[in-house]
C-alpha cells in the first residue's frame, strides 16, 4: 500500500501530519508516504476545544431543504468530517436524510467560488478584493435609487429578516423563492379552512393513511420526521400496521411503501378523494350538515370513470379509512402539481375534516414558513425584462435552472444594470451575475432558522472558511456602512453581533433570564426549543349549499402520454447534483445512478417496443429531450415520468452536462406554482442506446427467500416466516427440493463446530446487527453516511456501469408481482451489507489471510495484507466485497474534498478488497473510551453509521452476546431470519420479515 | 525483556516506580532509573554528530526531560486521553520562554527563534522521527493506560537523554509492536490495529 502512495494523495496519516495552524489555515501539505519527510507542525495556540485525534462535535442547522434539520457536525483538528442528525433537535431527533449528509461536500465542493470576483470587460470573471467587492455593490446601490430587488431562498430566520429590512430601507423589494414550496397545499387551507397555514402530520398516530401522490418519505416535507412517525404506526411496533393506500399515476418512494396502489389517471385524485370523503358522511352520518350535499355528486361510481379505479376499491378503502381513527390523507406534491392541484389539496382537506382528523394527525400551528408562491417572482420577471430594476441580488436561490425554460427568466435577468449573487457555487443564475460574493457555506458561518413555531435552530462555525468568502450577513452590513444613507441605520458590526443582539431579544422574549447560560446552552442543544403550541380550533370555511370543486386537468399539446416531472430523490431540485455522493447513489426508486432517465410503463414499454437503455425522444410544445427509458413497473401506461434535477449548463464540474432537464418541456408557469404535471409529449425512438449506469442487480427474488415478509395475521399470532409459510400451506424455497433440502440441512450440522472459529474465549463481544424490514423504506440515509464514514470513494458513471461501485452497504429493491398485466406490483427493500457470517465463506479461501475473523465476531478485512486475487468477492454470495480497481483514493477526492475524508479510516489503494467493517473503528473508538473509565462498553453507546443516520430507525447494532442488548432482543423476534441461510454461512446480522396486509382488490 | 529493561532507564524519575510494577521488570532496570535521576545535559558543541534527524529548532529532550525533569504530559498533552500524543503548541514553549532566555549562548540562540517564531505567528515546522504506516492505528491512551504515564520510552527510547531524538526502535514495523504483544499477552488480532 505505501510504495504507490504519491506526495499528492491526503489520507488519514497527511491530516495527522498537518495539525494546522490557528487562524486563516494554511495547509501545509508535505508528501506524506512513510518514506518521505514528514512534518509535524503544532498549532501556534491550542484551542480548547480539540483534542488532536479526538473528534470534536458542533450542533448546527441543516439548510439543504426548508425542513430545518438539527445537525452535528463531527470535526477533527479543525475540518467538519461528517454530518449526524441532532438528537435534541425536535424535527429530525438525531437522524438525517442523504441529501443533508451531503452537504458535507457542498462545504469542500471544487465546484465552490473561492473569492469575490467581477466581471471584466471581456466577459469573464476576475477575482477580486472584497473592499472592492462591496465598494461595487454600493456604488451601485447608490445609482439604482430603489430599483432593487433582491431574491432569496434563505429560511425563515435573522437572515431573511434582515434582508427583508435591508432590501425595504433601500426602497426595493424582496421575492422569496423556494423551489418546492407546498403552494397548492397553502392555497387549498385558506379556501377551506380559513387559515394561511400549512399543517404537521403525524403520521405515528394515523392508523390509516392515504396518500394522494404525497411522498412524504422522500422529497415532500420533512422526510425525517414523517419517516419516523411512519415507523411508528407502519412498522408492526404494538403488533399493528396501519395501512398506507397510495393514489397516483406512478410510485414515489412513499408509493413503493404503500400496501395498496391506485393507479389514478393523471390529476384525477381529486375525484377519488371527494368520492372517499362522500362514502365516509354516509357512512358516519350527515355530520356537518351540507358538507354531505357539497359531495353528493361524487358517487365511487363517477370517481371510476374519473380515476379508473374500481368503485368497489374505493368503496372500501373509504369504508376502512373512515373506521380507523385516527386516520389520515395527504395530498399535493410536486408530480401532482398541476393546474388542479389547489383543488385535489381542498378535496383531501374535506376528507381530513370529514374524518374528524383535524387536531388528531393534521394540526395546525406549527407555522412553518413559505417562500410565498410565484407570482412575486413572475411580477419581478416582468419588471426586469422592462428594465425596472437596476440592481439584483440573488441568494440561496437558482431561478436560471428551477424555473422552465419557456418562463423567460434568464433573459429578463440579463436586463438588469448590476446582477449579485452570494452563491457558494457558480450555478446558472450567479454565471449570468456581473458580481460574484460567495458566501460561507452554513458550517463555516453564524446563522439561525425558525423552521416552526417554537423551534429557534442556531448555526455556528463549525470550522474555519476554506475559502475566501464572507456570510452574506456581512456583505449587506458591510454594504451599508459604505453606501451609508438610508442604510445608515444598519450599524452592527459584524452579522454575529447582529444575530448575538436578536437572541438577546429572543431571550427576553423567552423569560430565558441570564443570556450567556441561554446562549451557551442553545449553542450546546443546537437552539433553542419550546413545545410546539396547541393546534388552533380550525373549522371548515366552506359554505353549506356550495358543491365541491373538480376540473379534470386538461394537459397542453399532443401525444400519446401524459409527463410527469418529479423531485430526484437525491438531487432534489437540482441543488444535489454537485455532489458525488448524491450523483452515485442511487434514486431509491429506479436504482439507477449519475444520469437522467425516462420512466416507461411496462404496458407502454411493450407498446413502444422499447427496453431499458434505448433512448427515446420526448417532445411537448415547448423542447424536446433525450433520455434512455427505464421500464417501471409503478407507472401508468399512458404516463411517462423524468426526475428533475439533471441538465445543468453550469453548477461545477460534477454537474455540468450531466443528464438532461425535463423542465425544458413545460409550459412557462402561471399562478402561484410551477405545473409540473402540465403537459403531454410526443415519444418517438431513436434508434440510439445507452446502458443504464443502474446499481440493481436481479430485479426479482426469484425464490431466494431474500427480502421475507410475513401477513399481519400470522405476525400477530408470533410465527416465524417459516411457520407462516407452512401455514399458508406452501414450503419456504420453491427452488430446492425436499432432497436438497435435507442436503443442506445434514451439511450445515456436520458443520456446526467449524462456525464457533474465531470464538476463541467465548468472553468477547460479539458484534451482530438486526434489521427490521417492516420499517425500512429504503430511503438511502443509510448508505450516504457509510459513505461518509468510510472514505467509500465514488468511482463515477463509467465505473458504475462496469459494476465497479464500492457501496459497501446497498439498499436492494425487489419487485413483487406485477409480471402479469393488471397483476399489482409493489417493493421490498433490503439493506444489504457485508453479514460478517460466523462460518464466512470469503476467509479460508484467501490466501493471504486478509479476510478473516475476529475474536469478536467481525468478518475482518487487512488491507495491507491484501493482495487483490478476489477470490473472497468471488465466494461471497451475499455479493458485498469491493475491489479497488483504480486509484480510486487519488480520483474520488478532488481537491478540497479530501478535506472530508475521516481519519479514523484508510483510504483504500489500488488492488485492495474492502467491505463493511460494522464501522470497526467506531468499535476501537469505544473500546478505547471504555478502557480509560475501566468498564465495559454499554449497550448503546456508540452504534454504526447506518445506524445512526436510519430515518425509521430499523438498523439496530450491538454485543448479541450481551443478553440485555437492544439487538440480542431484537434477533429473537419470531419475524427474524437469516439472508441465505441454508449456506450455513452463519450472517450476524437478522432480518425481520416484512409485515404485509392481505391484498386486496 | 531485555529490550524494555534497557529502555526504562531514560524515562523521566517521577513515574518510574508504577511503570516498574506494571513491566515486571529485570532488576538493572532499577539501577538504571537510580541513574536517572541525576542527569545531567551535556553542552554539546558539535550537532552534526548526533543522531537523528536535525530539527528546525535545536530543542533539547535532554535538558526538558532530563536535568529539567519536566513530565513528557507537559508538553505531549493529548497522550492519556486521545491516540494522538499532541505536539505542544507555540504558546506552550513560550508559557516558560518568555522569561526563561537560556543560560549559554547556544541554548539563548535556539530559544530566540521560538520568540520569533512566536512574534512572526509562524509554527515551528518539526520533522517527524517516529510515525507508523498509515493502514495502522495506534491509540497512545491505551497503552498510556495499561502501562503507566511514563512508559513513552518503551517505544520511544531514553528520550530524556536525546540531545536530539532519534528513533530507538522500529515503531513502524510491526514486529516491534507484536514483540511486546506476545510478551504481555495481550490481543494480536488484525482488526485491533488495522482497519
Amino acid at each position: 500500500m505505501d510504495d504507490e502512495t504519491p506526495s499528492t494523495t491526503i489520507d488519514r496519516r497527511h491530516f495527522l501530519t498537518v495539525l494546522g495552524t490557528t487562524a486563516g489555515g494554511a495547509l501545509a501539505l508535505s508528501g506524506c508516504s512513510t518514506d518521505n519527510v514528514q512534518k509535524l507542525v503544532p498549532y501556534l495556540v491550542q484551542s480548547e476545544d480539540q483534542v488532536p485525534g479526538l473528534a470534536t462535535w458542533y450542533a448546527s442547522t441543516c439548510t439543504e431543504c426548508p425542513s430545518g434539520c438539527g445537525v452535528h457536525a463531527r470535526t477533527r483538528e479543525g475540518r467538519a468530517v461528517k454530518l449526524e442528525g441532532n438528537p435534541e433537535h425536535p424535527i429530525n431527533q438525531g437522524k438525517l436524510c442523504s441529501r443533508g449528509q451531503a452537504a458535507l461536500q457542498g462545504l469542500y465542493n471544487p465546484g465552490r467560488i473561492k473569492a469575490p470576483m467581477a466581471r471584466s470587460a471581456d466577459g469573464t470573471f476576475q477575482e477580486i478584493g472584497w473592499d472592492d467587492a462591496i465598494a461595487r455593490l454600493a456604488a451601485g446601490l447608490g445609482k439604482a435609487g430603489g430599483r432593487v430587488a433582491a431574491i432569496s431562498g434563505a429560511g425563515r430566520g435573522t437572515f431573511s429578516d434582515l434582508l427583508a429590512d435591508w432590501t425595504s430601507a433601500l426602497g426595493g423589494r424582496l421575492v422569496r423563492y423556494e423551489t418546492f414550496d407546498d403552494e397548492p397545499q397553502r392555497a387549498a387551507n385558506r379556501e377551506v379552512f380559513g387559515t394561511d397555514q400549512l399543517a404537521t402530520y403525524d403520521f405515528g398516530r394515523a392508523r390509516y393513511i392515504v396518500s394522494f401522490g404525497a411522498d412524504f418519505l422522500d422529497t415532500g416535507g420533512a422526510s425525517i420526521e414523517n419517516s419516523r412517525g411512519f415507523a411508528r404506526s407502519h412498522g408492526f411496533e404494538d403488533k399493528d400496521v396501519a395501512k398506507l393506500v397510495f393514489a397516483a399515476p406512478r410510485m414515489n418512494l412513499t408509493g413503493l411503501n404503500a400496501d395498496q396502489w391506485l393507479p389514478t389517471r393523471p390529476g384525477s385524485e381529486t375525484a377519488l378523494a371527494l368520492a372517499m370523503a362522500n362514502v365516509l358522511l354516509a357512512e358516519r352520518g350527515g355530520e356537518p350538515a351540507g358538507l354531505a350535499g357539497a359531495l353528493a355528486s361524487y358517487t365511487p361510481a363517477m370517481a371510476e370513470r374519473e380515476t379508473g379505479v374500481p368503485a368497489g376499491t374505493i368503496e372500501r378503502i373509504a369504508r376502512e379509512f373512515a373506521a380507523a381513527r385516527p386516520s389520515l390523507a395527504v395530498a399535493g406534491g410536486v408530480a401532482g402539481q398541476h393546474s388542479g392541484a389547489v383543488e385535489l389539496c381542498a378535496a383531501v382537506n374535506v376528507l381530513n375534516f370529514a374524518a374528524g382528523n383535524l387536531g388528531e394527525t393534521v394540526r395546525f400551528g406549527a407555522d412553518l414558513p413559505a417562500a410565498g408562491g410565484l407570482a412575486p417572482l413572475a411580477e419581478l420577471t416582468r419588471a426586469m425584462g422592462a428594465g425596472e430594476i437596476a440592481v439584483a441580488l440573488v441568494h440561496e436561490a437558482n431561478p436560471a435552472y428551477t424555473l422552465p425554460n419557456a418562463s423567460g427568466f434568464a433573459a429578463a435577468f440579463g436586463k438588469v444594470g448590476l446582477k449579485v449573487s452570494t452563491s457558494l457555487h457558480l450555478d446558472e443564475t450567479a454565471a449570468l451575475c456581473d458580481l460574484l460574493l460567495p458566501e460561507h457555506h452554513a458550517l463555516e458561518r453564524w446563522d439561525d432558522l425558525r423552521p416552526r413555531a417554537g423551534v429557534y435552530s442556531l448555526m455556528q462555525p463549525v470550522m474555519e472558511p476554506v475559502f475566501n468568502t464572507l456570510p452574506a450577513g456581512d456583505v449587506l452590513l458591510r454594504t451599508a456602512r459604505a453606501a451609508g444613507g438610508a442604510l445608515a441605520r444598519f450599524d452592527a458590526p459584524t452579522y454575529e453581533a447582529h444575530l448575538r443582539s436578536r437572541w438577546q431579544a429572543l431571550a427576553t422574549e423567552l423569560g430565558a433570564g441570564d443570556f450567556d447560560t441561554f446562549w451557551h446552552e442553545a449553542l450546546r442543544l443546537g437552539g433553542a426549543f419550546r413545545d410546539p403550541p396547541a393546534s388552533p380550533a380550525i373549522a371548515l370555511s366552506v359554505s353549506g349549499g356550495q358543491e365541491a370543486r373538480y376540473t379534470p386537468p386538461a394537459f397542453e399539446g399532443e401525444g400519446d402520454f401524459v409527463f410527469i416531472a418529479y423531485p430526484h430523490s437525491m438531487l432534489y431540485d437540482g441543488r444535489g447534483a454537485n455532489k458525488p455522493w448524491l450523483l452515485e447513489n442511487a434514486d431509491p426508486v429506479t436504482k439507477i445512478t449519475w444520469h437522467s432517465w425516462v420512466e416507461v410503463g411496462p404496458g407502454a414499454a411493450r407498446a413502444l417496443d422499447v427496453r431499458n437503455g434505448e433512448i427515446l425522444e420526448l417532445t411537448s410544445p415547448h423542447g424536446t429531450v433525450e433520455a434512455p427509458v427505464y421500464v417501471y413497473p409503478g407507472l401508468r401506461d399512458d404516463v411517462v415520468a423524468m426526475p428533475l434535477g439533471l441538465g445543468h449548463t453550469q453548477y461545477g464540474e460534477f454537474a455540468r452536462g450531466r443528464g438532461v432537464n425535463p423542465l425544458d418541456l413545460l409550459a412557462a408557469p402561471t399562478g402561484e406554482f410551477v405545473h409540473y404535471l402540465s403537459t403531454r409529449v410526443r415519444v418517438r425512438k431513436t434508434g440510439g442506446y445507452r446502458k443504464l449506469a443502474s446499481v440493481e442487480g436481479v430485479p426479482r427474488q426469484l425464490g431466494r427467500g431474500i427480502a421475507e415478509a410475513i401477513p399481519l395475521a400470522a405476525a400477530q399470532q408470533g410465527l416465524t416466516v417459516e411457520q407462516a409459510y407452512m401455514e399458508a400451506g406452501r414450503g419456504k424455497h420453491e427452488v430446492n427440493t425436499e432432497r436438497e433440502l435435507e442436503a443442506v440441512h445434514g451439511w450445515a450440522e456436520e458443520q456446526r463446530e467449524a462456525t464457533e472459529y474465531g470464538d476463541y474465549r467465548g468472553e468477547d463481544p460479539q458484534w451482530g446487527m438486526a434489521i427490521d424490514l417492516a420499517k425500512c423504506t429504503g430511503c438511502n440515509a443509510c448508505v450516504t453516511a457509510c459513505y461518509a464514514e468510510n472514505n467509500i470513494p465514488t468511482v463515477g458513471e463509467a465505473e458504475v456501469l462496469r459494476g465497479r461501485e464500492m457501496t459497501w452497504l446497498r439498499i436492494e429493491r425487489y419487485w413483487e408481482g406485477g409480471e402479469e398485466p393488471g397483476d399489482p406490483v409493489s417493493a421490498r427493500f433490503v439493506p444489504m451489507l457485508c453479514q460478517h457470517c460466523g462460518n464466512a465463506p470469503c476467509e479460508p479461501v484467501c490466501p493471504v489471510y486478509a479476510a478473516y475473523h475476529t475474536a469478536d465476531g467481525l468478518n475482518g478485512q487487512v488491507y495491507n495484507r491484501c493482495v487483490g486475487t478476489r477470490y473472497c468477492a468471488n465466494n461471497c454470495p451475499y455479493k458485498v466485497r469491493y475491489f479497488n480497481w483504480y486509484k480510486y483514493n487519488e480520483k474520488a477526492w478532488p481537491e478540497p474534498l479530501h478535506l472530508q475524508l475521516n481519519p479514523d479510516v484508510t483510504v483504500r489503494a489500488r488492488g485492495v478488497m474492502e467491505k463493511c467493517t460494522f464501522c470497526v473503528q467506531r468499535i476501537r473508538g469505544a473500546q478505547n473510551h471504555a478502557r480509560l473509565e475501566d468498564r465495559p462498553i454499554r449497550d448503546g453507546e456508540f452504534t454504526t453509521a447506518c445506524a445512526q443516520a436510519c430515518p425509521s430507525d430499523c438498523i439496530v447494532f450491538g454485543n448479541v452476546r450481551d443478553p440485555g442488548s437492544r439487538v440480542a432482543g431484537l434477533q429473537q423476534n419470531p419475524r427474524g431470519y437469516r439472508i441465505l441461510e441454508d449456506l450455513n454461512v452463519r450472517p450476524a446480522i437478522a432480518y425481520l420479515a416484512k409485515v404485509l396486509h392481505p391484498v386486496e382488490a | 525483556m531485555r529490550t524494555l529493561a534497557i529502555v526504562l532507564g531514560g524515562v523521566g524519575a517521577g513515574g518510574v516506580a508504577a511503570l516498574l510494577a506494571l513491566a515486571d521488570p529485570a532488576p538493572q532496570a532499577q539501577q538504571a532509573a537510580a541513574v536517572a535521576d541525576s542527569i545531567a545535559a551535556p553542552v554539546i558543541s558539535d550537532t552534526a554528530a548526533l543522531r537523528g534527524p536535525r530539527q528546525p529548532i535545536f530543542f533539547r529532550h535532554d535538558i526538558h526531560a532530563g536535568q529539567f525533569k519536566i513530565q513528557c504530559q507537559y508538553c505531549h498533552y493529548s497522550v492519556a486521553v486521545s491516540p494522538e500524543p499532541g505536539i505542544p503548541s507555540t504558546q506552550t514553549c513560550m508559557g516558560c520562554h518568555l522569561v526563561i532566555s537560556g543560560s549559554d549562548s547556544a541554548s539563548r540562540t535556539e530559544i530566540a527563534k521560538v520568540r520569533q517564531a512566536w512574534s512572526e505567528k509562524k509554527p515551528t515546522e518539526w520533522v517527524r522521527v517516529h510515525f507508523i504506516p498509515r493502514h495502522a492505528h495506534f491509540p497512545h491512551q491505551r497503552h498510556i493506560k495499561a502501562m503507566g504515564p511514563n512508559a513513552c520510552a518503551t517505544c520511544h527510547g531514553d528520550v530524556a537523554r536525546m540531545p536530539q531524538v532519534f528513533k530507538v526502535n522500529q515503531v513502524d514495523k510491526m514486529g516491534f509492536c507484536i514483540t511486546c504483544h506476545l510478551e504481555r499477552n495481550v490481543s494480536r488480532d488484525c482488526s485491533v490495529c488495522h482497519y
